[in-house]
């Protein structure tokens, strides 16, 4: 490196400017680009294809189920779950047996295996997220998870990062404080 | 990758491509599973409180387990259980650590190397029970030389174990390190109870403890330290209770003397003979109950021998202290004198707690609020509701029984939780003697010391995976049953032993088959509640036998606070007033320390030892962790040139019988020919967190026994401490942080003005 | 709004650490291995601090102290942190923000009652263990201060069961950890701007006193002294080291 005499620095100071010059551009975009993709995308991700093809829309939209018929955790609990094959079995033992979809419902409820859906809303680890206040403060399902009964393949409709919980907290005056969700 | 070490990344390194490789969520997190069945209390997220009892230690207190998704999750006092009333110990919150323990016995195991190391290959379910069967179906020919060792059990599987073995004809040991037999023995001769009593601290006004460290491990901790809120800052009708005062008698201090206004330093020993003389200032200044008095020592001057001037140099208490003891004990009424641990633990042990017990008499406190009461039987006539180890007396002769093959060799062994290997003094000989056994099975859950030299390991349910059920000894005062339910399913490939009893049972067929009619742990539970059902008292009163069991097993258990024993107290009893002086292990020239083991705080008897938590718990006198240390008084130290801080020397402690390796900890805590060890560490075998840690001083421990009992004298053999000249950083809690202050931020409020 | 706040009898403490058991399996606290507890790098959100007061046998005596984040209403740890990652609510709170958090340390440094404490490393269990974390605390990730937070998610899960109950918190419904574990009964917690709390008139206990309140941190964690009937003054207190 650098030598110094009389307060004055000597030798290589010009090249190593030059250098970073070309390097720092190159890391900034680095760190925004991959930055945005790390915390966007892996937060949002785009349609997935689920082991079982399920139908929102003729559960939700055909039968008007509600979506607490299946999600039995919502207005109860932290999570919404999914429900149990035993629970679609409910129906299905007799309902449209016949669908290779629900074929497969059925082959995994004779091996009473369970069925490894892919998250489609995913909160980062640091978030306390509980469906069971939002329901009983009154807001449809819909106001975060937009209209599954439109939705064949389920995907995400609305941004759900900080900024949009804390409009909407804003909004309807519930609480702002970190402690509301992050502990 | 976390958001910190990507920022870490992105500013330390201008590589470039490689830098978001690792940028993913785990897969496992991007699932989100359907289980394939629908249980009615399973609702993921959702939390439920399943009541049980604690099993961590004899005490038996009442819990309730936080389970979400199929998981404990957190373990916390029953509110409603009479012992502890929701409040629980640092032992009883490490219970879920046991349950998923990573070195948990898997499933059965049979041994693939010699015995002793613990080398074990995993076996199927149909191998170990044909092995079980075909090894109780040949002993059968000759049933008695099978023998069965557990912990000292009573309750249900108490009753199943007992039929089974009497049905049998094996032998039955059972084991525990800490012997109570002391304690039942001077119970019975001075209470004439074959339970143990309530002693109601929270009610007394002057509690005097002979080495009872009831704050720490003694009977019953929790419940004794709930008691200890209330004898120092209870209220009682809205007014603040007079404050109990607290006088500790014990050669080390323990972290009961810790909390005393007063610790009285006792030669090991003495405790008895400084109860005496206690005993004969009370007596001869007229200050107690003349009439009991009179009962007690009817001989005239049989108590003069004990006059304070006359023992201050046996029990190095200075005369005047004693009159002032006496005087105290005898006027803050009510006044509890108590006794365990290390002054039962000689050779005088039973008569030292005889002498002790004998001084609630005294001063009228038998039988009354504040003072000893007694515990009723649970109205359950078939079910034994109190154990008494087999004696180390016993234990010795059964060693040796092992060894000659007289008078009978012994051809199957089955061990059952306790772990005699790791508690007896290695003097005994124990594991050598197990090569002349032809076949060891162990229903350890854990491949301990013990399970270590056996040949099949078929593992028990830990007890949050278990049917059961604990009856207090101690209890309340009142009798009391705790249920205990599996709170999960099991977690590994385990069987519940009980059950496994039952159904060997079944197989054999004939008379055990007989004296076990039931299927399962479960059902003999059932069989009881419908006959507490009938009785319709007590906590729960339901109309059915099936509501009955659903409500008890929520409630956590059945009790009945009316129940208190009615009735005049025994009269009390004549004390023996013959001396007799604890004698020692080594010569005082050669080995001039006492060693006074004492019960860890967070290992207790080393049957914890295997649960990190614990390990890490600071102890609460030297707030050391994960280590053996010995307890050094400062000027011992100084004369032998150690030095004990956040780095110490290591030293070896020797005795007649053997030695091992402990760090230094100089502390006021021991007079200086006394040094202290905790027990709890130095296991060979015992999972990843205990195997070939730390020193277990029993195996310092020689061949001394309580002359009564024949329970293991613990204290009596003296050591030397011999300078190794290594030093070491020693894992120490104090200093984790650095002082906040110089002095002690501690503020003490001085006698309270009248 | 409540205030939350503790209160410490000293003269009930019996130092038997279930406080500190019970605080590490309900906040996930990384086990304090023998590696980590040899650099002094363990974690202890609640600690009991065993002091002895005087040095000579039989004379010295052991004087323990529940020691935890005093949750100050002037906190010194909160006006340094350049991220806000640490402030105070408006329940009283002294906060920390994982997700905010990047480690600076100047929380720590600034803390007169050395209650912080830094993640110098990932949190480790065996695969076994995770089944035990609590899934309403988050695990801290390398590079993050933690401290008590007074279970604020005990805090969270009370008042929504007394939400869907349709009733107020009461007093005693919210029980942190280590209060709830507590045998003695010498932690009790609950709300101090209600006069009737029971926090509230146990604080007015003539042994009322806070820790360094010299300082002018104006703690909500109150202690009342330990009573020693022989203690004769401060003048007479040999220095006492911990």
């Amino acid at each position: 490196m650098a030598t110094t005499a009389g307060g004055r620095k000597l030798g290589r100071v010009m090249p190593t400017g030059r250098v970073l010059a070309i390097i720092v551009p190159f890391i900034v975009l680095l760190v925004v680009g991959g930055g945005t993709w790390y915390l966007y995308g892996a937060l949002n991700p785009p349609p997935k294809q689920q082991p079982i093809a399920f139908p929102h829309p003729v559960h939700v939209e055909t039968l008007q189920l509600d979506c607490q018929f299946c999600h039995r955790g919502a207005a109860i609990g932290p999570a919404a779950t999914v429900p149990a094959v035993e629970q679609c079995m409910f129906c299905h033992k007799v309902a449209v047996t016949d669908r290779p979809e629900v074929q497969k419902l059925r082959a995994a409820w004779e091996k009473k295996e369970p069925i490894d859906w892919l998250r489609v809303y995913r909160m980062p680890d640091t978030v306390r997220f509980v469906h069971e206040a939002h329901i009983q403060a009154g807001f449809d399902c819909a106001v975060c998870h937009g209209n599954v009964g439109q939705q064949q393949v389920v995907q995400h409709a609305r941004d759900l990062r900080m900024g949009d919980c804390v409009t909407c907290h804003r909004v309807n005056e519930a609480p702002t404080d970190c402690t509301t969700c992050h502990y | 990758m976390q958001r910190r070490e990507f920022l870490k990344l992105a500013g330390a390194s201008a590589a470039g491509t490689v830098l978001f490789a690792g940028c993913t969520i785990p897969q496992s997190d991007l699932l989100l599973q359907s289980p394939a069945l629908l249980p009615e209390d399973l609702l993921a997220g959702y939390d439920q409180w399943f009541a049980s009892v604690c099993r961590q230690c004899p005490a038996g207190c009442g819990i309730i387990v936080r389970v979400m998704d199929g998981r404990a999750k957190k373990i916390d006092g029953n509110p409603v259980h009479p012992l502890n009333l929701g409040r629980s110990c640092a032992r009883g919150q490490a219970g879920v650590q046991a349950l998923y323990h990573p070195d948990r016995a898997p499933q059965p195991l049979s041994a693939s190397g010699p015995r002793g190391l613990g080398r074990f290959n995993r076996a199927s379910w149909e191998d170990a029970g044909r092995e079980l069967m075909a090894r109780l179906r040949a002993a059968q020919a000759q049933p008695d030389s099978v023998v069965l060792v557990t912990e000292p059990l009573h309750g249900h599987l108490g009753m199943v174990v007992e039929r089974f073995v009497g049905a049998y004809g094996a032998q039955h040991l059972t084991y525990e390190t800490l012997e109570r037999a002391p304690v039942r023995a001077a119970v019975k001769r001075v209470f004439n109870q074959d339970r143990l009593p309530d002693f109601d601290i929270a009610n007394a006004a002057y509690v005097l403890s002979f080495g009872a460290d009831f704050l720490s491990t003694w009977l019953s901790p929790t419940q004794y330290n709930r008691e200890y809120g209330l004898f120092r800052q209870g209220e009682a009708g809205g007014q603040r209770r007079p404050r109990g005062t607290l006088v500790q008698v014990e050669p080390r201090l323990s972290s009961t003397g810790a909390n005393a206004d007063a610790w009285v330093p006792v030669r090991p020993g003495a405790e008895g003979l400084l109860a005496l003389s206690i005993a004969q200032v009370i007596v001869s200044d007229g200050l107690g109950d003349r009439n009991a008095a009179q009962r007690m020592f009817p001989t005239p001057g049989a108590l003069d021998p004990f006059r304070p001037d006359r023992v201050a140099s046996a029990t190095g208490v200075p005369a005047e202290r004693v009159v002032q003891l006496a005087r105290d004990f005898a006027a803050r009424r009510p006044a509890l004198a108590i006794g365990g641990d290390s002054a039962a633990a000689h050779t005088n042990g039973t008569l030292n707690l005889t002498a002790i017990f004998a001084l609630n008499y005294l001063v009228g406190s038998v039988g009354v609020q504040g003072g000893v009461r007694f515990n009723p039987p649970l109205p359950l006539r078939e079910l034994p509701q109190t154990a008494t180890a087999t004696s180390f007396r016993d234990w010795r002769a059964f060693v040796e029984r092992l060894r000659t093959g007289q008078p009978r060799p012994v051809s199957l062994l089955l061990v059952h939780q306790a772990n005699p290997v790791y508690g007896l003094p290695t003097a005994v000989g124990l594991a050598g003697a197990l090569a002349n056994v032809p076949f060891i099975i162990s229903f350890s859950s854990f491949v301990d010391d013990t399970a270590a030299y056996a040949d099949l390991v078929i593992p028990d349910h830990t007890y949050l995976e278990s049917w059961g059920d604990y009856v207090p000894d101690p209890g309340p005062g009142y009798p009391v049953i705790g249920f205990q339910q599996p709170v999960v399913q099991p977690f590994v490939g385990s069987i519940q032993f009980g059950d496994l009893l039952l159904r060997a049972a079944q197989e054999l067929g004939g008379s055990v088959a007989q004296a076990l009619p039931w299927k399962s742990m479960k059902e003999a539970l059932q069989a009881s509640a419908a006959e507490l059902q009938r009785l319709n008292r007590g906590s729960v009163r339901e109309t059915t036998p099936q509501r009955f069991w659903n409500a008890a097993l929520q409630r956590g258990g059945w009790w009945d606070a009316q129940a208190t024993v009615p009735g005049a107290p025994p009269a009390a009893p004549q004390v023996p007033t013959q001396p007799a002086p604890a004698t020692f292990d080594g010569d005082a020239q050669q080995y001039p320390l006492h060693l006074l083991p004492f019960p860890s705080n967070a290992l207790y008897d080393g049957s914890l030892a295997h649960l990190p938590l614990l390990q890490a718990l600071d102890d609460p006198i030297s707030t050391i962790t994960w280590a053996t240390w010995v307890e050094v008084n400062p000027q011992t130290a100084h004369d032998l040139g150690l030095i004990g801080d956040q780095e110490s020397d290591v030293v070896a402690v020797e005795s007649p019988f053997g030695a091992v390796e402990a760090v230094v900890f100089v502390s006021p805590s021991v007079p200086p020919d006394v040094v202290a060890m905790p027990m709890g560490q130095g296991h060979r075998t015992f999972t990843r967190y205990a195997t070939g840690r730390g020193a277990n001083p029993l195996t310092l421990v020689g061949a001394r026994e309580d002359a009564e009992t024949g329970a293991l004298a613990w204290a009596s053999t003296r050591v030397r401490l011999r300078k190794i000249g290594r030093r070491v950083r020693v894992p120490i809690m104090q200093g984790n942080v650095s002082p906040i202050q110089e002095a002690s931020w501690i503020q003490i409020a001085g006698p309270e003005k009248a | 709004m409540p205030k939350w706040g503790m209160l410490v009898d000293l003269d009930r403490c019996s130092g038997c650490r279930a406080c500190v058991a019970a605080c590490q399996i309900e906040n996930n606290v990384p086990i304090n291995t023998e590696e980590i507890v040899n650099q002094r790098r363990g974690i202890q959100w609640i600690r009991i601090e065993r002091y002895w007061e005087g040095t000579e046998y039989p004379a010295a005596k052991v004087r323990n102290g529940a020691m935890l984040c005093q949750h100050c209403r002037n906190a010194p740890c909160e006006p340094v942190c350049p991220v806000y990652a640490t402030y105070h609510n408006s329940e009283g709170l002294n906060t920390q923000i994982y997700n905010r958090c990047i480690g600076t340390r100047y929380c720590a440094n600034n803390d007169p009652y050395n209650v912080r404490f830094f993640n110098y490393w990932e949190p480790q269990w065996p695969e076994s263990y995770y089944h035990y974390l609590n899934p309403d605390v988050t695990v801290r990730s390398k590079g993050v201060m933690e401290k008590c937070t007074f279970c604020v998610q005990r805090i969270r899960r009370t008042e929504r069961q007394a939400k869907r109950e349709g009733r107020a918190l009461k007093d005693g419904d919210v029980q942190p950890a280590c209060v709830q574990a507590c045998p003695t009964d010498a932690l009790v917690f609950g709300d101090i701007s209600d006069t009737g709390s029971r926090v509230s008139r146990l604080a007015q206990d003539k042994r009322h006193f806070r820790v360094l309140e010299s300082l002018g941190t104006d703690p909500v964690v109150f202690y009342l002294k330990k009573v020693d009937p022989q203690h004769v003054g401060d003048a007479a207190k040999q220095p006492a080291a911990h």
